[in-house]
């Protein structure tokens, strides 16, 4: 366990509004807008039978990292997830640290494009490409 | 009888037993549409489930589609594990606390070691999301 906290030193807890993040995070973060690193420990909570992050867990903890990013990208404007595609690679274990750093691919007018490879460790355990749409915005 | 929250059918078996399913549920299981071609599955809004917006969580909405095409990919292919490896959602339609949300799996294809899904997620006749995705089943060889 002394293991996992050295792991999150220089981390602060993300400030989370949306109820369904709150009631499955907590998820904090590290660095400066638009280069921003996050972490996620997955606990009993995220877990299947096997002791494996379930998929959905997966790609909400995708939705809520990307989402930060596509709100940094558009100065805080109201975004929505238009599509998420994921490639579930390998699976994360209870107690392992789940991090990634999103990657702004394009931002048009009214459409932001961001990635993300989510990593434990050195290894790329999921993979995500999604589109996002800035309301109010043709 | 157990009480199911209202839109949820009396007969719908729960379909969370346990893991992550089971701490964002009640999931459920309805009954099967054209023969057993179509699998349902559904779930209530609750406030657990929203974003800041008062709509219906994207994580959710994607947890749901992954179980209710998971549990699909298993029981067609009557493997006792199958893995998603990938899975495209698209978001068609945002949902509302109370909604009752229902999901419509139907089998593309299937072969040895793959089960290939798509799946809807409605509420009355209104879509959602649309997904699509590949299953990898478990114990078979590589």
């Amino acid at each position: 366990m002394s293991a996992l906290l050295e792991k999150l030193s220089g981390y602060r807890a993300t400030r989370l509004i949306d109820p369904f993040e709150n009631f499955v995070g907590p998820l904090y973060e590290i660095g400066e807008k638009l280069a921003r690193r996050y972490a996620f420990v997955v606990d009993e909570r995220h877990v299947n039978m096997r002791g494996v992050i379930h998929g959905g867990m997966l790609m909400t903890l995708a939705d809520m990292t990307m989402g930060q990013a596509a709100w940094d990208a558009c100065d805080h404007a109201d975004v929505v997830t238009l599509n998420m595609q994921s490639q579930f690679i390998r699976g994360a274990r209870l107690g392992e640290i789940v991090e990634v750093q999103p990657v702004l691919t394009r931002r048009t007018r009214s459409i932001i494009f961001l990635r993300g490879d989510f990593m434990v460790g050195d290894e790329i355990i999921f993979s995500c490409a999604s589109l996002w749409k800035i309301l109010g915005q043709d | 009888m157990v009480n199911r929250p209202a839109g949820i059918p009396e007969d719908a078996e729960i379909a969370s037993t346990g893991g992550f399913n089971k701490y964002v549920g009640p999931l459920y299981r309805l009954k099967d549409l054209e023969d057993g071609a179509v699998k349902r599955f559904a779930f209530a809004a609750a406030e657990q489930h929203m974003n800041g917006a008062g709509t219906v969580h994207g994580g959710m909405l994607m947890t749901f589609l992954d179980t209710s095409m998971s549990r699909t990919s298993r029981l067609i292919s009557g493997a006792n594990g199958t893995a998603t490896v990938s899975l495209t959602c698209d978001f068609v339609a945002p949902a509302k606390l109370g909604d009752v949300i229902e999901s419509r799996v139907c089998v593309t294809r299937r072969t040895r070691t793959i089960v290939f899904l798509s799946c809807e997620l409605v509420c009355g006749e209104r879509v959602l999301m649309v997904g699509s995705g590949v299953w990898k089943i478990s114990g078979a060889e590589e």
